[in-house]
């Protein structure tokens, strides 16, 4: 996989280089903005796009718009967002043109290597990858009489992590339960929530987020 | 005997009041003419354009009568015209309409009539004293067919003497009269001159907004400024510590000895993360002022600073950790100014606590930079100044910069201090 990084931290980008080229995934360019970062999205042609929020001059939400930009440009080229903090407006705003191949995760994600690698593959190939932090805090934001307070303790487990993007079967992992399980739990959400029961993947994603969002 | 050398005093300083405001009168009288008669002609419309320069004219002289009134009551009378906008100019219509024009007017008014009467009456009072006390000496002087008159006609030695008990009546009048009329005259002009209690209170709200609107405006942009060093310092040097942390992990499944540098780069992350936090919090409340005080603190900063600094405190006790925090803002940043900028071989800082002016007034800390440097500190380019003007506004305080070419650049801030 090649992929181009943006991020104005100079330790901050280098450390990711270093992370993922030791991981072997190629790193065509790393830049600092989101002018130099259009570019190089359109000279390599990279496989995916991982991009710091803040990015100069006015360091808000320049990375969300470069984003944006150069999915335009390149459609379905799959981005990974970082961002130091979680804003669920951020999120909206990215899945505004379409959640396939777009994830939003916290910075520090970075850390637990493993996971952000695959969340990394995952939208690389399509996927959706919430930050489990967004969808908590979309879980909280509840009035009392939400239907989600009708759901068992184990089917909030699944819905926050169908709203991050997993897959049946990565849930069945998470929970350590069967994939049948996971199905059954899936369907008692979607009747008790009364949400069309939608396919798998990034549309399951967005219909389980605009419920949260709502 | 206290009574009449008090009366005395009051009197020798009442009668030179009295003989400007003699001066003054006639202006007034001389305005007064102008304008009736401008007031006459703009009825039938051609006045009116004489208005902004007979405005004009009354202002300067009520002006004067200001420091007038103020040098003999020992009281400021401020000016209570609006400050002109920012084109700088005022329309004639504003003018017509401010009512410290039309009390301007009601000054011209009572001072060009009853100014003259009184000053003349200033002087002949005590000159009829004088009168009486020598007219014995020369009434026999005097043909015999045009004596001395007043108040009687004086033809024989007990008329002469007679003028004597005449005399002590003029001078009580004098010592009475003259002390009271001025009070009249400068209580009268200082209550049409100065700004009405309205004026004055809507002209500190209009100030208070300000401030408030700048202390605001302040807090945000301090605000901003501390998410700012927090997000760019500590929190990337911290996601860098977990980002390494993290390669680190994975080397230490794969080789072992590849992790090291790693975690070494992790710590150093961590001081550096550990460091700017600490930069942070000293800019928000700078600890030494919690443990020393204002002047150890400002102690510290002269004692840090690049070029010799001498420092000078006086009369200083706690006060709100806001406004110390403020001051050694002021002082930290206009040492920096001093060391960066001026070339200056030497740099004084002088803090003085100064008690209030006027009673119930707050003190004011007054701050006093001044280095031997090359002057021409330019506010614009970038430089501290415009932080430190900010954050003293914040308090409802004054700066101000002084730094001719070829020096000395003074810096001083004046911070009242809401006890």
């Amino acid at each position: 996989m090649r992929v181009v990084i943006a991020e104005d931290d100079t330790l901050l980008r280098e450390g990711l280089v270093l992370l993922l080229a030791n991981e072997g995934i190629e790193v065509a360019a790393a830049v600092d903005n989101a002018t130099d970062f259009l570019a190089a999205v359109s000279a390599e042609r990279p496989d995916a796009a991982v991009v710091d929020v803040r990015l100069p001059p006015d360091f808000k939400a320049e990375g969300i718009a470069a984003a944006a930009a150069a999915r335009r440009e390149r459609p379905g080229l799959p981005v990974l967002v970082l961002s130091a903090y979680v804003e669920d407006s951020y999120a909206t705003e990215l899945l505004a043109n379409g959640a396939d191949g777009v994830g939003y995760l916290l910075k520090e994600r970075v850390g637990k290597v493993e996971q952000f690698l695959d969340a990394l593959n995952r939208v690389a190939g399509g996927g959706t990858v919430m930050d489990p932090e967004v969808v908590s805090q979309l879980m909280v934001r509840r009035r009392a009489d939400d239907p989600i307070r009708t759901l068992t303790p184990r089917e909030r487990e699944v819905l926050a992590l169908m709203a991050e993007g997993l897959a049946n079967p990565d849930i069945a992992a998470r929970l350590v339960v069967t994939e049948p399980a996971v199905s059954k739990h899936i369907r008692n959400i979607f009747a008790k929530l009364g949400l069309a029961h939608g396919d798998s993947g990034h549309r399951r994603v967005l219909a389980v987020l605009a419920y949260l969002k709502s | 005997m206290d009574r009449v050398r008090s009366a005395y005093r009051a009197t020798r300083r009442a009668l030179p009041f009295l003989l400007r405001g003699l001066v003054s009168a006639a202006v007034a009288l001389v305005l007064l003419i102008r304008v009736l008669l401008v007031a006459a002609f703009t009825l039938i419309g051609v006045g009116w354009l004489a208005i902004p320069s007979t405005v004009r004219a009354v202002r300067r002289w009520a002006g004067d009568e200001r420091h007038r009134v103020a040098a003999y009551t020992g009281r400021p009378v401020p000016a209570p015209y609006p400050p002109p906008d920012d084109t700088g100019s005022v329309s004639t219509r504003t003018l017509v309409a401010d009512p410290a024009t039309w009390r301007d007017v009601a000054w011209v008014l009572f001072h060009g009539l009853t100014g003259l009467v009184v000053g003349v009456g200033a002087v002949l009072l005590p000159l009829s004293v004088v009168n009486a006390a020598v007219v014995p000496i020369y009434w026999s002087a005097m043909p015999a067919d045009d004596p001395v008159q007043s108040p009687y006609p004086v033809t024989s030695w007990a008329g002469a003497l007679g003028m004597l008990p005449l005399g002590l009546g003029w001078l009580v009048l004098t010592l009475v009269l003259v002390p009271l009329l001025a009070r009249w005259q400068a209580g009268v002009a200082g209550q049409l001159l100065r700004p009405t209690k309205d004026a004055q209170l809507s002209e500190r709200v209009t100030e208070l907004t300000a401030t408030r609107a700048a202390a605001l405006e302040a807090h945000g942009a301090e605000l901003r400024r501390i998410e700012r060093d927090l997000h760019d310092g500590t929190q990337n040097r911290l996601m860098g510590v977990i980002m390494n942390l993290g390669i680190a992990e994975r080397a230490l499944r794969r080789d072992p000895t590849s992790a090291l540098p790693m975690l070494l780069q992790a710590q150093n992350q961590a001081t550096d993360a550990l460091t700017e936090l600490r930069d942070v919090v000293r800019t928000i409340y700078p600890p030494v002022l919690a443990e020393r005080g204002l002047d150890g603190a400002l102690a510290a900063l002269a004692a840090r600073c690049a070029i010799p600094c001498t420092l000078r405190v006086d009369g200083l006790r706690r006060l709100p950790a806001a406004v110390e925090a403020a001051a050694y803002f002021v002082v930290a940043e206009a040492l920096t100014n001093a060391s960066k900028h001026s070339g200056a071989d030497h740099v004084g800082v002088t803090v003085t606590l100064r008690p209030p002016a006027v009673r119930g007034d707050e003190e004011t800390l007054v701050i006093e930079v001044r280095d031997d440097g090359h002057g021409g500190a330019d506010e614009s380019g970038g430089s501290g100044l415009a932080g430190i003007r900010r954050r003293v506004a914040a308090f409802d305080g004054q700066t101000s910069v002084t730094s001719p070419l070829g020096g000395p650049t003074v810096v001083e801030a004046v911070i009242p201090c809401a006890s």
